[in-house]
C-alpha cells in the first residue's frame, strides 16, 4: 500500500517518489586501483539482512541522491541524509 | 413463523420500508437493516449452501466474520458475488441471489456430496486426484470447480468509478464501539486530528447491540450523542462504511470506503468505492472481540448462531431469530442473551451450560442444564430441536434457534500483519494483541476488556496517553457509569466429542474436527501445515471465527496449551477488497499517464498512426490515401527523405541542460569520448558507458556557451541518464561545479532531413545556414522569420543533410506547419519513427536494439571513440578486461539475404551454413531488420561472433519461432553512402 | 516572408467549448506564464535563496536545495530573466513552454488534492507560501499553497493533458469546473 521516506529536503513522501540503487557503502575506486578492488566495487555486494545504508534517489522530488539508513527486513528507517552531506561527514571522520 | 420482526426496538427506521428480492422472491425490509437482518425478519433462515458438502446454512454472526451467509448482491454488470449478508446494507430495489446450489437453495443436487462426505475429508483431493497428471487440468479440476465453489464473477468491465485517496492524522481510531468512541472523543477534544473509521454504516459497534445503560441513557443513545459531538469537532473525521484492512510500513493504513454500495442508483460523479491510504502518527485498534462458536455435532444447522449475533439481531435490528431458543454457553454471554430474549417475550427453552459451576436457574426462571453439552441438532433446512447430554443422559430440547457462546477472542488481525504473532493468555483464554510499539495499540475488546465500562475506560486512557506523547494537553474524560453489565467470564470448551454428525470448525471451508484429527495423524502437525492440509482458515473469511477454535482443538489433541500451537500468519486484507478499489482510476487508457509531444497535433493533422513508446505517443508513420499497409507509407517516406526532404518529430528525445565551471570536465568523465575540447557552437556524438564497460546510452551534446551545454539522450533512457548524471555529480565528484535541469518539455524539436532540407529551412530561418556558415555539427541560436528565437543543430540520424530545429513547445505545431508549407514545392513529407528506423539501419546507426546492455563500444564498431588517454571516465577501467575485448565477441555486421526479397526479422539467430541449431552453434542474432526501399531489398543489422572479419561469408538466419530460414551474406553495417558525402552537402 | 506563428497551449484540446461560469471549486489554467528553472551553483545556495526572495513580480517555487522555479504572470520573460541573471551564482533555463501552470481553488480543494498527492496539505503542515516538488496524479509536479484554499500546480507540458484529465475527474464529486484564466 505504501512506505514512507522522510527526505531531508522535501519531507515525508511515499516510496513511489524514489528509486533505489542499492548499497551506499562502496566507494568508486581510483582509476589505478587493482583489478580486485574494481571487481568488488562493480560486482560484489554484501546484501545483508537487517540494517544498512542504501542510496535512494528522490526522483519525483528534489532530485537529490539520499543515503537511507534502514533495516531492510522491518523497513525501520534510522536516518536519511543527502548523499553529498553524507560523503562530507564521512570525510570529516 | 419462527424468525420475525418485533413490534418495537432497534436502531432501524420503521417508517422507511425497503423492498428487495432474494432468489427472485420479493421481501420487505427496513432502513437500517442488513440483508441478513431483513431476511431473518422475513423468516428466511436458509441463506446458502456450504462450499464442499452443500449443506444448508444460515447466518452464524451479525458482522464481518460471517462464514456462511455469502450472497450475490446486485444484478447485471453490478452483480457482486460472495458478499456477506451480515454486513451488506439493505437498499430499496436490491437484488440478492443465493450461491453454490442447483437447481435451488432448497433442493440442491450438490448436496449428494454430503452423502459422500466420509470420503471427502482432509487430504482427499491431494490423495485421489494425483494421477494421471494430465487428468488434473482436463477433468478433475473443472469438475471440482463446478461442484465446490462460491459465486460467479461478472466477466464484463465494471461500470463504476473508483478512487484512491490519501489522509493524514494524529490519531486513527479503528472501530467505533465503546473504546473507539471514547478514544476519538478524548483525542478530538484534545485538539488532535482524528480519523474514526468503522466498517458498519451505523457507528456504535457493540453499543448498538448491548442492552446496558450508560450515564442513565441506553447504550445506543449514548453512542448517538457521542457521534454527534464528534461530528461537530472540525478536527475529527468520521468514516462510516470504511474497513481498515491493512497496516503497512511507516504507520500507513489501508482502508476501503464503500461510498455508494448502499445506493439504489449510484451517482456517476461519485466513486463506488474509495481506497484510502491513511498516514497516522498514532493508531488505536478498537476492533472489539469475536464471540467463538462452540464446536459440536451439527453446529452448522441454520438457526445456530453466536449468542452475540442473537442479541445484535434482537437489540439493533428488532428481529427475533426464533420463537423458541435454546442457549449453549460456557459463560455469561449466554445468560445475557436469555435475559434479553425473555425481556422481549421470546421463549428460551433451556440454557445448556458447559461449566460445572453454573447457576441453577437462568433469567426469568429459564432452566439450566449444568455441565451439559449439545451433541446433535435436528431439522433439515433449519433447526427443529437438539439433543443435549448431561452425565451420559440425553434429552431432546425443543427449539427453532440456538444461541451459542464459546467465549471471546480479541480481534487483533491488523496488529499481526507485519510479522508480530498474537500471544496466548491463560488468564483470558484467548490470543491477545502483541506489543508492536507505542504508536499502534489495542484498546477495549481488542485488548481483552470484557465489559462496556472497561472498554470506555481503556479507550479514553490509551488516547489520553497518546495525546501526551504527541504534545497535546490531553482532555480528561469523566467516565459515565454503566448499568446492567453481565459477568463476562467463561471457561473454554474447545469441542464436544463423540458426535455422530460433523462438528464444524471452519464453516466456510467445511472443515470439521475429524479433518483436524486426520492432519495430526498424517503428520501435518504444524499449525501452518494443518491449515493447508485441511484448508481450515483458508476461505475468504480467513478463519475469523474458526482459527482460535482450530488452535484450541489441535492443542487438545496434542495435549498442549494453545500457546504452543500458535496461530497462522496474518496478512492483509482483513476482509476482501475489490480489484476496482485497488486499481482506483488507473483503468483502461488511464492505467498510466500519457505523454504527448508538442507536435502531436501536427502529426495528427498529417495522418499519423501513433505508437506507444514508454509513456510517449510517437508518430510511427503517416498514411496517405491509397496506401494499404504501413510498409507502403514507410517506403514512400524513406524514399522521399532520400530524394527530397522529410520532417520528423524528435521532441521525445531527452534534453538536459548542463551548467557550470565544471561542466566540461564532468562531461569528459561521463562520456567515453573526449569532451574537453568541444568548441562553443558545436555538437558532438557522445557515448556513455556503465561502470562495467558496457554501453549505457548515446546522444549528442552541444556546447551553447563556455559553461552551458545541452545534452540529448535517447527517448527511452532520458530519466535513467539524468539520474546517472546526478548520481555522478552528487556522489563521485561533488567538487565539480555542475548543475542539470530537464528541458525535454520546453522544446518542440523536429528533424528536417533530405537533400532539399537547406533550401526549405532557409525560407524559415533568417540566419545564414550555408554549408560554410553552418557546417556539419554546427549549433546556434537562430531567429525565425518573424522573430522567434530557436535552436538549430546540424545533426543527422538519416545520413542525409539534416537539421534539428528546436522551438519553444507552444510554437511547435505552427513552426512544423510553416516548414511543411515552405517545403511544399520540394515535395516535403512528414515521416515517422518507422521511416527514421529504416533510414538509420541503412546507415548502420545503432539504437538500443544494438546497445542492449550487453555490447561494448567496440562491439558496435565505435571502439575508436574511446579516449583511453583520459585519466578516468565511467566504464574505462573495466572496459579493457579480457571478457570485453575477446576476439570472439559478437560484433556489429550488416546482413543481406541472398535472395533480396526474403525477409529477415529482428530476433532471429545466426548459424553457420549446414550447422544444426543449438546453443553451441549459435553465432549471434539479428538486432534490427527492415525492408530498404533505397536498396530494394531486405537488410539487417546483426551481432555476429567475430563479425567484422567475416564480411562476405554466407550464413543462415534461423528463425524457428516464425518458421523461417533465410540464407544471408555478411556485409559492412553501412548499406548506403558509406563515405557520408550526403551529410556534408 | 515573415512567419505568423500561432502559440498553442497544450490544454486547448482539453478545455473545449464554453463553460457556464466557474463553480466554487474551479481549476484555472494560466495561458502564458513566464517560468524559469533557477539553479544555484555550488556554495551559492543560501545567497541565491535570499536574493530570490527579494525578486519583484516573481513567485519562487522550491524544487530542491539548489533549484527553484521562478514564476511570473505579470512580468515578461526578458524582465524576469534580467532580474534573475543579475543574481550571482545562478544559471537559468526557460521553462515557460515546458511547464503548465494551473491554479485550483475552492472549499473542497484539499479533498480533491488528497486524491492526487500523497503529501499532507493541512495548513499546519503545508502552510501558505510553501511549495515543493511532488508526485501529483502520477506525474512529477510542483505544488504551491498560494492561499487558504488555493494551490498552484506546475507540471511538465507533455504530461499536462493526463494530469488535467485526472484532476478534473477527481474533482467531479465536488463539481470542479475548469477554464483558461483569461476565458
Ligand atoms: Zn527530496
Amino acid at each position: 500500500m505504501a512506505s514512507l521516506i522522510t527526505c531531508p529536503h522535501c519531507g515525508t513522501r511515499p516510496k513511489e517518489e524514489f528509486s533505489i540503487r542499492g548499497a551506499a557503502a562502496p566507494r568508486r575506486p581510483s582509476p589505478a586501483a587493482r583489478d580486485e578492488v574494481w571487481h568488488r566495487y562493480v560486482y560484489v555486494r554484501d546484501n545483508p539482512k537487517g540494517r544498512y545504508e542504501e542510496y535512494w534517489h528522490h526522483a519525483a522530488g528534489c532530485r537529490r541522491w539520499l543515503v537511507v539508513d534502514r533495516d531492510n527486513l522491518t523497513h525501520e528507517v534510522f536516518g536519511v541524509t543527502d548523499a553529498t552531506d553524507h560523503l562530507t561527514a564521512e570525510a570529516g571522520e | 413463523m419462527t424468525s420475525y420482526r418485533l413490534d418495537a426496538g432497534g436502531a432501524i427506521n420503521r417508517a422507511q420500508a425497503l423492498t428487495f428480492t432474494f432468489d427472485g422472491q420479493s421481501f420487505k425490509g427496513l432502513d437500517g437493516d442488513t440483508v441478513a437482518s431483513a431476511l431473518l425478519a422475513n423468516d428466511q433462515m436458509l441463506m446458502a449452501r456450504s462450499f464442499k458438502y452443500h449443506r444448508p446454512r444460515g447466518v452464524v454472526t451479525a458482522g464481518s466474520s460471517e462464514p456462511n451467509a455469502l450472497l450475490t448482491i446486485g444484478s447485471g454488470l453490478r452483480a457482486e458475488p460472495n458478499a456477506r449478508a451480515t454486513v451488506t446494507e439493505l437498499y430499496d430495489g436490491l437484488v440478492t441471489t443465493s450461491q453454490n446450489r442447483w437447481p435451488s437453495l432448497k433442493t440442491d443436487i450438490g448436496a449428494v456430496n454430503g452423502l459422500l462426505s466420509p470420503f471427502l475429508g482432509a487430504g482427499f483431493y491431494y490423495k485421489t486426484f494425483m494421477w494421471p497428471a494430465s487428468f488434473w487440468e482436463k477433468l478433475y479440476e473443472p469438475l471440482i470447480r463446478r461442484a465446490a465453489g462460491l459465486g460467479k464473477l461478472v466477466l464484463q468491465p465494471d461500470p463504476d468509478r473508483y478512487e484512491k485517496c490519501w489522509a493524514h492524522c494524529d490519531l486513527l481510531v479503528i472501530g467505533a464501539g465503546p473504546a473507539g468512541l471514547m478514544a476519538a472523543l478524548v483525542a478530538g477534544r484534545s485538539g488532535a486530528r482524528v480519523i474514526l473509521a468503522d466498517e458498519s454504516f451505523t457507528l456504535g459497534g457493540s453499543l448498538l447491540s448491548e442492552n446496558v445503560a450508560i450515564g442513565e441513557t441506553p447504550a445506543s443513545e449514548f453512542a448517538k450523542r457521542t457521534i454527534e459531538e464528534l461530528a461537530s469537532l472540525p478536527n475529527v473525521t468520521l468514516m462510516p462504511r470504511t474497513t481498515v484492512f491493512g497496516w503497512y510500513d511507516d504507520m500507513v493504513f489501508g482502508a476501503v470506503e464503500r461510498v455508494q454500495k448502499h445506493v439504489a442508483s449510484p451517482s456517476p460523479d461519485l466513486p463506488m468505492e474509495r481506497l484510502w491510504r491513511i498516514v497516522a502518527k498514532r493508531a488505536i485498534l478498537a476492533s472489539g472481540a469475536e464471540e467463538r462458536p462452540l464446536v459440536f455435532g451439527g453446529n452448522d444447522k441454520p438457526g445456530v448462531m453466536t449468542a452475540g449475533a442473537v442479541r445484535s439481531y434482537l437489540n439493533r435490528y428488532g428481529v427475533a431469530v426464533g420463537s423458541r431458543l435454546a442457549i449453549f454457553t460456557n459463560g455469561g454471554s449466554g445468560y445475557r442473551t436469555a435475559a434479553d430474549l425473555t425481556a422481549r417475550g421470546i421463549k428460551v427453552t433451556a440454557i445448556i451450560d458447559a461449566r460445572q459451576q453454573a447457576p441453577d436457574l437462568g433469567p426469568d426462571g429459564v432452566r439450566v442444564i449444568r455441565n451439559g453439552a449439545v451433541v446433535a441438532t435436528k431439522g433439515r433446512h433449519r433447526l427443529e430441536s437438539l439433543i443435549a447430554e448431561r452425565a451420559g443422559f440425553q434429552e431432546v430440547i425443543d427449539c427453532d434457534a440456538l444461541a451459542m457462546s464459546g467465549g471471546w477472542s480479541p480481534i487483533v488481525h491488523l496488529m499481526c500483519q507485519r510479522g508480530a504473532k498474537p500471544i496466548w493468555s491463560e488468564e483470558k483464554q484467548a490470543f491477545m494483541a502483541p506489543n508492536v510499539g507505542g504508536a499502534f495499540v489495542a484498546a477495549g475488546g481488542a485488548h481483552g476488556a470484557d465489559t462496556i465500562y472497561a472498554c470506555l475506560r481503556d479507550g479514553a486512557a490509551k488516547a489520553a496517553a497518546m495525546m501526551g506523547e504527541l504534545g497535546f494537553s490531553a482532555y480528561q474524560a469523566t467516565l459515565p457509569e454503566v448499568e446492567g453489565e453481565y459477568d463476562p467470564s467463561f471457561a473454554p470448551v474447545w469441542y464436544v466429542p463423540g458426535a455422530k454428525d460433523k462438528a464444524f470448525v471452519d464453516f466456510q471451508n467445511d472443515v470439521h474436527v475429524g479433518d483436524l484429527g486426520i492432519a495430526q495423524r498424517e503428520g501435518f502437525r504444524h499449525i501452518e501445515h494443518t491449515k493447508r492440509y485441511t484448508t481450515s482458515g483458508m476461505a475468504t473469511d480467513q478463519g475469523k471465527l474458526g482459527n482460535v477454535n482450530t488452535a484450541g482443538i489441535v492443542a487438545g489433541m496434542r495435549g498442549v496449551s494453545p500457546a504452543e500451537i500458535g496461530t497462522t500468519t496474518f496478512r492483509p486484507f482483513y476482509t476482501p477488497v475489490s480489484f476496482g478499489a485497488l486499481a482506483g482510476a488507473a483503468r483502461g487508457e488511464h492505467a498510466a499517464p500519457v505523454r504527448t509531444s508538442p507536435l502531436h497535433g501536427w502529426a495528427k493533422k498529417n495522418g499519423a498512426t501513433f505508437v506507444e513508446s514508454g509513456l510517449w505517443y510517437r508518430s510511427a508513420w503517416f498514411a496517405k490515401e491509397g496506401e494499404k499497409t504501413w510498409r507502403d507509407s514507410v517506403d514512400r517516406e524513406v524514399l522521399n527523405v532520400r530524394a527530397n526532404a522529410g520532417l520528423c518529430d524528435v521532441s521525445t528525445l531527452g534534453k538536459i541542460e548542463i551548467f557550470g565551471a565544471g561542466a566540461a570536465e564532468f562531461l569528459n568523465r561521463v562520456y567515453c569520448n573526449g569532451f574537453l575540447k568541444l568548441p562553443v557552437g558545436k555538437a558532438r556524438y557522445g557515448l556513455m558507458l556503465r561502470e562495467d564497460g558496457i554501453v549505457f546510452d548515446d546522444g549528442t551534446t552541444s556546447r551553447l556557451s563556455e559553461q552551458h551545454y545541452v545534452m540529448t539522450t535517447t527517448t527511452a533512457y532520458a530519466a535513467e541518464v539524468m539520474a546517472h548524471l546526478e548520481f555522478c555529480a552528487q556522489t563521485f565528484w561533488p567538487e565539480l561545479d555542475v548543475r542539470f535541469v530537464f528541458v525535454t518539455d520546453e522544446w518542440a524539436q523536429m528533424s528536417l532531413a533530405g537533400p532539399k532540407a537547406r533550401i526549405i529551412l532557409s525560407r524559415i530561418v533568417e540566419d545564414d545556414i550555408s554549408n560554410v556558415a553552418f557546417s556539419f555539427l554546427a549549433v546556434r541560436t537562430v531567429t525565425l522569420r518573424g522573430g522567434l528565437k530557436a535552436r538549430l543543430f546540424r545533426i543527422s540520424f538519416s545520413g542525409e543533410l539534416a537539421y534539428e530545429l528546436a522551438v519553444p513547445a507552444g510554437y511547435g505545431e505552427a513552426v512544423a506547419d510553416a516548414i511543411m508549407e515552405a517545403g511544399r514545392e520540394e515535395a516535403i513529407c512528414a515521416y515517422g519513427v518507422e521511416a527514421l528506423n529504416v533510414l538509420r539501419i541503412e546507415k548502420g546507426f545503432v539504437t538500443h536494439n544494438e546497445l542492449d546492455g550487453r555490447t561494448t563500444a567496440d562491439d558496435v564498431g565505435l571502439g575508436k571513440m574511446m579516449a583511453m588517454q583520459k585519466a578516468d571516465f565511467i566504464g574505462k577501467r573495466l572496459s579493457t578486461r579480457f571478457g570485453l575485448t575477446a576476439a570472439d565477441r559478437l560484433q556489429l555486421v550488416g546482413l543481406k539475404p541472398v535472395e533480396a526479397d526474403k525477409e529477415i526479422k529482428a530476433g532471429a539467430h545466426l548459424l553457420k551454413e549446414n550447422a544444426k541449431p543449438s546453443l553451441a552453434n549459435d553465432q549471434g542474432f539479428v538486432s534490427s531488420a527492415c525492408f530498404s526501399p533505397t536498396l530494394g531489398g531486405f537488410i539487417a543489422l546483426a551481432m555476429l561472433k567475430s563479425g567484422r572479419e567475416r564480411t562476405g561469408e554466407h550464413i543462415v538466419v534461423w528463425d524457428a519461432l516464425r518458421g523461417a530460414e533465410v540464407p544471408a551474406e555478411v556485409c559492412q553495417p553501412v548499406f548506403f553512402d558509406p563515405d557520408n558525402t550526403r551529410l556534408h552537402l | 516572408m515573415a512567419l505568423n506563428l500561432l502559440h498553442r497551449h497544450v490544454l486547448e484540446d482539453h478545455i473545449l467549448g464554453f463553460h457556464g461560469g466557474a463553480n466554487p471549486n474551479h481549476l484555472s489554467v494560466v495561458r502564458r506564464p513566464v517560468i524559469f528553472s533557477v539553479l544555484a551553483h555550488a556554495g551559492r545556495e543560501g545567497q541565491v535563496r535570499e536574493a530570490l526572495a527579494k525578486a519583484e513580480d516573481i513567485a519562487i517555487r522550491a524544487c530542491g536545495p539548489s533549484e527553484w522555479l521562478a514564476v511570473s504572470q505579470t512580468a515578461g520573460a526578458e524582465h524576469v530573466a534580467a532580474q534573475l541573471s543579475a543574481i550571482p551564482g545562478v544559471s537559468l533555463a526557460e521553462q515557460s513552454d515546458g511547464k503548465v501552470l494551473m491554479a485550483i481553488a475552492g472549499p473542497s480543494v484539499r479533498r480533491i488534492l488528497a486524491k492526487c498527492v500523497a503529501v499532507d496539505l493541512h495548513p499546519d503542515v503545508f502552510a501558505e507560501g510553501q511549495s515543493a516538488n511532488m508526485m501529483c496524479c502520477h506525474v512529477v509536479a510542483n505544488l504551491a499553497r498560494t492561499g487558504a484554499d488555493t494551490f498552484e500546480i506546475i507540471v511538465p507540458r507533455s504530461f499536462a493533458g493526463s494530469v488535467f484529465e485526472e484532476l478534473t475527474e477527481m474533482g467531479r464529486e465536488h463539481a470542479l469546473t475548469a477554464s483558461f484564466l483569461d476565458a
